[in-house]
C-alpha cells in the first residue's frame, strides 16, 4: 500500500512528519474495523482503500468522463470575470493565495509541520537576517511553452515597485534589493527590520507570474496594473484555464507539466471543475451526495454526514475534525472610556462562554480557547508556552469577572450594569459582517455572557464592507475580526497585527493594524526582537515575552480557532485523500496543498 | 294620523329578534378566535416555562426527546422556550405596528377623504408615492441605516411603511360619510373639524377600521419574520423571523434539522392565516351583506322578514280602507323615508 512516492519526500528536501509504512496499513485496518458498521448511499466499506471518508467508506465512483475529473468547491461565488491576479477580487484560480494549479508560488508553506517545501524554487538559504538565496528548479515553463527564468521573478517583485498600490508592494517594506545570477535569487532583506519571517511568507503566497504577459499590460494599463482586465491566465501550473462561464471554472490538465518529475507525475485528475453555487447551501448538498469531490466550505455538524453513510471525511478524524491555522479575533477599541481599561478587557476575557462558542457557533470544529495569540496544535505549537498561557492567561468564569471589575473599584448600579465615576461599561455594540454566520452566532453568545456579568453589549451585523470601514477607521466599540492566519511569517505577524505600535493611525484614519488603537511603549522594542531573532530559542523567548505582555493588557482576545481552509473531502470518486493516518500531504488546498492533486486515486473505472 | 307620520316608537312595535341573534358569529369567527387564542397563550407561556430562551440546554440541533419537545437550536438552546419567547416579540412587534400603522392610516385618510380640496390632492398624492415603493425594499434601508435594531424601532419602522393603504381606504370611506346630512348638522351646529372627524365620522367607519387593523398586526408580523430572516431583526431578542434567521444559517433544512425551522413557520402561518380569519368573520359580523349564519338562522330571519312584511302590508291595507275617502294619502312617501323625517323631527 505504498501510495506515497518517496521520491518526492527526498526531493523536497525537508523534514517532512514522517511517514510510516505502517499508516498506510493503519489506515487499512480502520477500513476494515468500519466494515461492520453502516452502510448506505451507494457507499460501501472499503478495505483496501485509504484516504476515504472518516466511517471508513468509499463510493464505487462515476463513470464516463467525470470519472478522471475532479469537482472542487468553495473558492468562487459570482461569475468569473477577471483572471488578473493583481485585481482587487480575481477570479479563481487567479485570486491570492490559492490553490497553485495554474499559477504557483516559489515556496510552499505546510500548515501542518510548518515547513516551507520547495516550489518553483528547488531550494532556499537564510543567511541569519540579512539574506535570502532561492534556486530555481530546472526546466521550468510556461503554459505557451516558454521558458521560465529568473527575470520573471524579478519582475513579479519589481511590480510592487511599478504600481504600489498592488499588494505585492509590501514586500519592499521588508526587502531592499534583488538580484539574480543565472538559476539563482538573492534578495537581501532590510537591514533595519531584518523580518526573515515576513520575506518567507510572501516568498509562499506570492504567484510568480508571466513577464512577458505583465509587461504587455503594464504598458496597456499606464502601470496601472489593477485595473487590467483578462479572460485569460497563463502559468507554469498543473492545469490550464480551459473555459469560465457564469456556472462553472474548469482547468483542464497541463500534459507538459514542467513539475513531472518532481511530483513524481501529473495530477490524477484530467480537469478540475468548479462549479459556482449561489449558497452555501447548494454547494453542501451536492458534496454530501458525492457531486462535488473536495471544497472548503463551511458546514455545521459535518459527522452527521458520515454517521448517516456518506463517504466524507476530514483530515483529523476527531473533534475538531480540521487543523487549527486561524483565531478569530474579538478586538476592542481601547480608546473608547470604560474599554481604556485593562482591567475591564481583562473581565471581558473572563465572562465569554468559549465553550459555547466552540460547541455551538463553530459546530465543534474549534479546540479550547488559550489566553495566547499562538494557535496550539498546528505549524506554530513548537513557539507556545502553554503552561504559562493556562495559568496566567484567563478562561470563562463570570464571578472572577466580576471580582476582577469589583477589585477595579466598578459598582453595579441599578440597571445592573458596572460602572466608575460615571463611566459605564455600555451600552456598546459588536459587530461583525452580516452572514459570517459563525462569528455572527459566536457574538450573540459574547453579547449574552458580558450581558450575564453585567457589562451591556448587543450585537450589529452590518455588510461586510461597511464594518471593514468601521475596524480600520477605530469606529467601532467591540468587533469580531480576522488577524493573520498560519503562515511562515506567524506567530510574529499576529502579533503585529495586534498590538504593533508602529505608524500609530489616528481615529477615523485607515488603519491596516492593532485597530483597536491600543497605545504600549514596550511592544515595538519586543516585536523587533521577535523579528530578528537569530535562532529558535531566542525567537521563542521574544515572542513568550509578547504574549506575557499579551495577557497583561489584553488589547484584544481569541474567540476561537478556525482551520485556515476547511478542508472536505467525499470519497465517492477519488480516494487517498490526506489524513492524519495518511499525512502524506497537508489539510490545504493554497501552498502544500497542491501535493495531493498528484496522489490521490480514482476508485471507479 | 297616518302611519307614514307615526311616531318611531309605533315602528318598533314590530316583532324583533334578540338584538345579540342579528350577530351572527360564524363558526370562522370561533376557528379564527381559537387561533389567535392559542398563539397569545403560546406567548404567555413563556412566562411561565420553567427554561428561559437564553438557557443553553444542549448542544447545536440536538433532536427532539430527554424533555425537549422540540429539542434544541443552534445555540444550544430549547426550541420550545425560543419559540414561546419569539411568539411573544412577535405579536408586540405585530401590535404596535399595527396601532402606528392604523392611526397614521386613519388619520392622514380621515383628513384627507373628508376635507377634500387641495389637502386630499396632496395628502393622497404622497400616499400614492408611498404606495407604490415597494415597502419590503423601504423596510430593509430604514432597518439597515438604525443605529440599534430593537423590537420597539423595528414595530414603529414596520408601521411606518404599512400605513399607505389603510389611508387610501379610509380616505374613500371618509369622503362618502362627508356627504351625509348629519355632517350638515354637526357643522351648522358648530362642531369644530377635529370633533367632527371623530365624533360623526370615525364612529361610522370604526368597523373598517378595526379590521384594517387587524390586516396590519397581521402583515407587521410578517414583515417583521421577512426582514429578521435577512438578519436585520431585533439584536438580542428572539423573535419568530431571527428563529427562521439562525436555522437558515446554519443550515437546519439541509442537515434535517427540522425541529429548528418547522415550529417557527407553523406558528407564523397561524397567526397569519388566524389574523386574516378573524378579520373575514368580523367583515360579515359588520358587513350584513356578507352575513352567511347558519342555515336555520337565515330561514328565521327570512321568516320573520316575510312576516313582518305581511304585518305590514295587513296594516296598511286597514289604513288604505280607512283613507279611502282622502285622496291626499296617495301621495305617501316611502316608509323609510317616513321614518327618517319622524326621527330627524
Amino acid at each position: 500500500m505504498s501510495h506515497l512516492d518517496s521520491s518526492q519526500r527526498i526531493l523536497s528536501g525537508s523534514t517532512r512528519r514522517g511517514f510510516l509504512a505502517a499508516s498506510g496499513a493503519a489506515g487499512g485496518v480502520l477500513a476494515l474495523a468500519a466494515c461492520g458498521g453502516k452502510s448506505g448511499g451507494g457507499a460501501g466499506a472499503s478495505d483496501d482503500l485509504v484516504g476515504v471518508g472518516n466511517n471508513g467508506m468509499a463510493g464505487k465512483g462515476r463513470s464516463g468522463d467525470a470519472a478522471d475529473q475532479l469537482f472542487i468547491a468553495g473558492f468562487q461565488w459570482s461569475p468569473p470575470t477577471n483572471f488578473n491576479t493583481f485585481a482587487a477580487a480575481p477570479a479563481w484560480p487567479a485570486s491570492n493565495n490559492v490553490a497553485q494549479y495554474v499559477y504557483e508560488t516559489l515556496l510552499r508553506y505546510d500548515i501542518v509541520s510548518g515547513d516551507l517545501l520547495p516550489g518553483l524554487a528547488a531550494k532556499y538559504e537564510v543567511d541569519g537576517t540579512s539574506s535570502i538565496t532561492l534556486t530555481l528548479q530546472d526546466g521550468i515553463t510556461w503554459h505557451d511553452g516558454t521558458e521560465f527564468t529568473a527575470d520573471d521573478v524579478l519582475y513579479t517583485f519589481e511590480l510592487g515597485k511599478i504600481d504600489e498600490s498592488l499588494g505585492v508592494a509590501s514586500f519592499w517594506v521588508e526587502v531592499d534589493e534583488v538580484t539574480a545570477d543565472g538559476s539563482t535569487i538573492s534578495i537581501a532583506i532590510n537591514k533595519d527590520r531584518k523580518n526573515v519571517g515576513m520575506v518567507l511568507a510572501t516568498l509562499a503566497q506570492q504567484f510568480v507570474v508571466p513577464k512577458a504577459v505583465f509587461e504587455k499590460a503594464a504598458k496597456e494599463t499606464g502601470n496601472k496594473l489593477a485595473s487590467w482586465e483578462t479572460k485569460e491566465c497563463m502559468g507554469t501550473g498543473p492545469y490550464t484555464l480551459e473555459k469560465a462561464d457564469q456556472t462553472q471554472i474548469i482547468l483542464a490538465r497541463n500534459e507538459k507539466y514542467w513539475g513531472k518529475d518532481f511530483y513524481g507525475g501529473l495530477p490524477a485528475p484530467t480537469k478540475v471543475i468548479h462549479p459556482i453555487f449561489k449558497s452555501n447551501e447548494d454547494g453542501n448538498l451536492k458534496f454530501q451526495n458525492g457531486e462535488l469531490d473536495v471544497m472548503q466550505q463551511f458546514i455545521p455538524q459535518i459527522s452527521k454526514m458520515w454517521d448517516s453513510g456518506k463517504p466524507v471525511g476530514t483530515y483529523l478524524q476527531e473533534e475538531p475534525y480540521f487543523v487549527p491555522g486561524s483565531m478569530p479575533m474579538f478586538v476592542i477599541n481601547t480608546t473608547k472610556d470604560g474599554l481604556k481599561d485593562p482591567e475591564v478587557r481583562r473581565a471581558m476575557a473572563h465572562a465569554v462562554d468559549y465553550a459555547s462558542i466552540a460547541e455551538t457557533a463553530m459546530s465543534g470544529y474549534s479546540a479550547d480557547v488559550l489566553a495566547s495569540l499562538i494557535v496550539p496544535g498546528g505549524a506554530e505549537d513548537q513557539w507556545l508556552d502553554k503552561d504559562k498561557a493556562k495559568s496566567d492567561g484567563w478562561s470563562y468564569d463570570p464571578k472572577k469577572a466580576e471580582q476582577i471589575l469589583t477589585d477595579a473599584g466598578y459598582a453595579k448600579g441599578s440597571d445592573g450594569i458596572f460602572a466608575k465615576d460615571g463611566v459605564k461599561l455600555g451600552p456598546w455594540k459588536l459587530i461583525t459582517p452580516q452572514g459570517w454566520t459563525d462569528w455572527n452566532a459566536a457574538l450573540e453568545i459574547v453579547a449574552k455572557s458580558f450581558t450575564a456579568v453585567g457589562i451591556s453589549a448587543a450585537t450589529n451585523f452590518p455588510q461586510q464592507a461597511q464594518v471593514t470601514t468601521s475596524i480600520q477607521n477605530g469606529d467601532f466599540d467591540l468587533a469580531c475580526w480576522s488577524v493573520a492566519g498560519s503562515n511562515p511569517a506567524t506567530p510574529w505577524q499576529r502579533f503585529s497585527d495586534v498590538m504593533s505600535n508602529v505608524e500609530m493611525v489616528a481615529l477615523g484614519k485607515t488603519a491596516y493594524r492593532n485597530y483597536g488603537r491600543w497605545e504600549n511603549d514596550e511592544v515595538n522594542d519586543l516585536l523587533e526582537a521577535a523579528a530578528a531573532a537569530a535562532d529558535d530559542d531566542s525567537k521563542k523567548k521574544a515572542l513568550t515575552a509578547l504574549d506575557d505582555l499579551f495577557r497583561k493588557e489584553v488589547p484584544a482576545f481569541p474567540l476561537m480557532y478556525r482551520p485556515d481552509e476547511f478542508f472536505e473531502f467525499n470519497a465517492s470518486n477519488w480516494s487517498n485523500w490526506p489524513t492524519e493516518k495518511n499525512d502524506y500531504a497537508p489539510p490545504m488546498f493554497r501552498g502544500a496543498g497542491n501535493q495531493w492533486i498528484f496522489k490521490i486515486q480514482k476508485i471507479g473505472g | 294620523m297616518s302611519a307614514p307620520n307615526a311616531p318611531l316608537t309605533d315602528e318598533k312595535a314590530a316583532p324583533r329578534s334578540n338584538p345579540f341573534r342579528s350577530i351572527n358569529l360564524s363558526t370562522r369567527f370561533w376557528v379564527a378566535l381559537v387561533l389567535v387564542a392559542f398563539v397569545v397563550v403560546l406567548g404567555m407561556a413563556g412566562w411561565v416555562y420553567p427554561t428561559g430562551p437564553g438557557e443553553k440546554v444542549g448542544s447545536l440541533y440536538d433532536p427532539p426527546g430527554d424533555g425537549l419537545l422540540f429539542g434544541t437550536d443552534n445555540f444550544g438552546h430549547d426550541v420550545v422556550s425560543v419559540l414561546m419567547a419569539g411568539t411573544r416579540t412577535s405579536l408586540i412587534i405585530g401590535l404596535v405596528a399595527g396601532i402606528v400603522a392604523t392611526t397614521i392610516g386613519v388619520a392622514v385618510g380621515l383628513v384627507s377623504g373628508f376635507v377634500g380640496g387641495w389637502l386630499e390632492e396632496l395628502l393622497m398624492g404622497v400616499t400614492n408615492v408611498v404606495l407604490a415603493i415597494p415597502s419590503i425594499i423601504v423596510l430593509i434601508l430604514i432597518s439597515i441605516s438604525l443605529p440599534q435594531s430593537t423590537i420597539w424601532s423595528l414595530a414603529i419602522v414596520i408601521g411606518i411603511t404599512a400605513w399607505p393603504w389603510t389611508a387610501r381606504a379610509v380616505r374613500a370611506q371618509a369622503s362618502s360619510v362627508a356627504t351625509r346630512e348629519h355632517i350638515d348638522v354637526a357643522r351648522l351646529s358648530g362642531s369644530r373639524l377635529p370633533s367632527i372627524l371623530l365624533r360623526d365620522v370615525l364612529p361610522y367607519i370604526l368597523s373598517y377600521t378595526v379590521m384594517a387593523f387587524v390586516l396590519q398586526v397581521s402583515g407587521a408580523i410578517l414583515a417583521e419574520a421577512a426582514l429578521s430572516m435577512l438578519g436585520l431583526g431585533p439584536s438580542g431578542a428572539n423573535s419568530l423571523g431571527t428563529q427562521l434567521h439562525w436555522a437558515l444559517a446554519f443550515q437546519a433544512v439541509a442537515s434535517g434539522a427540522w425541529w429548528a425551522f418547522l415550529p417557527p413557520t407553523i406558528i407564523l402561518t397561524l397567526v397569519s392565516f388566524g389574523f386574516l380569519l378573524l378579520q373575514a368573520s368580523l367583515d360579515e359580523v359588520f358587513n350584513p351583506r356578507l352575513r352567511r349564519g347558519k342555515r336555520r338562522q337565515m330561514k328565521q330571519s327570512a321568516a320573520r322578514r316575510a312576516e313582518d312584511a305581511r304585518a305590514l302590508a295587513a296594516s296598511r291595507s286597514e289604513q288604505d280602507g280607512d283613507d279611502a275617502q282622502d285622496p291626499e294619502s296617495e301621495a305617501v312617501p316611502a316608509a323609510g323615508r317616513g321614518i327618517q323625517e319622524g326621527g330627524v323631527a
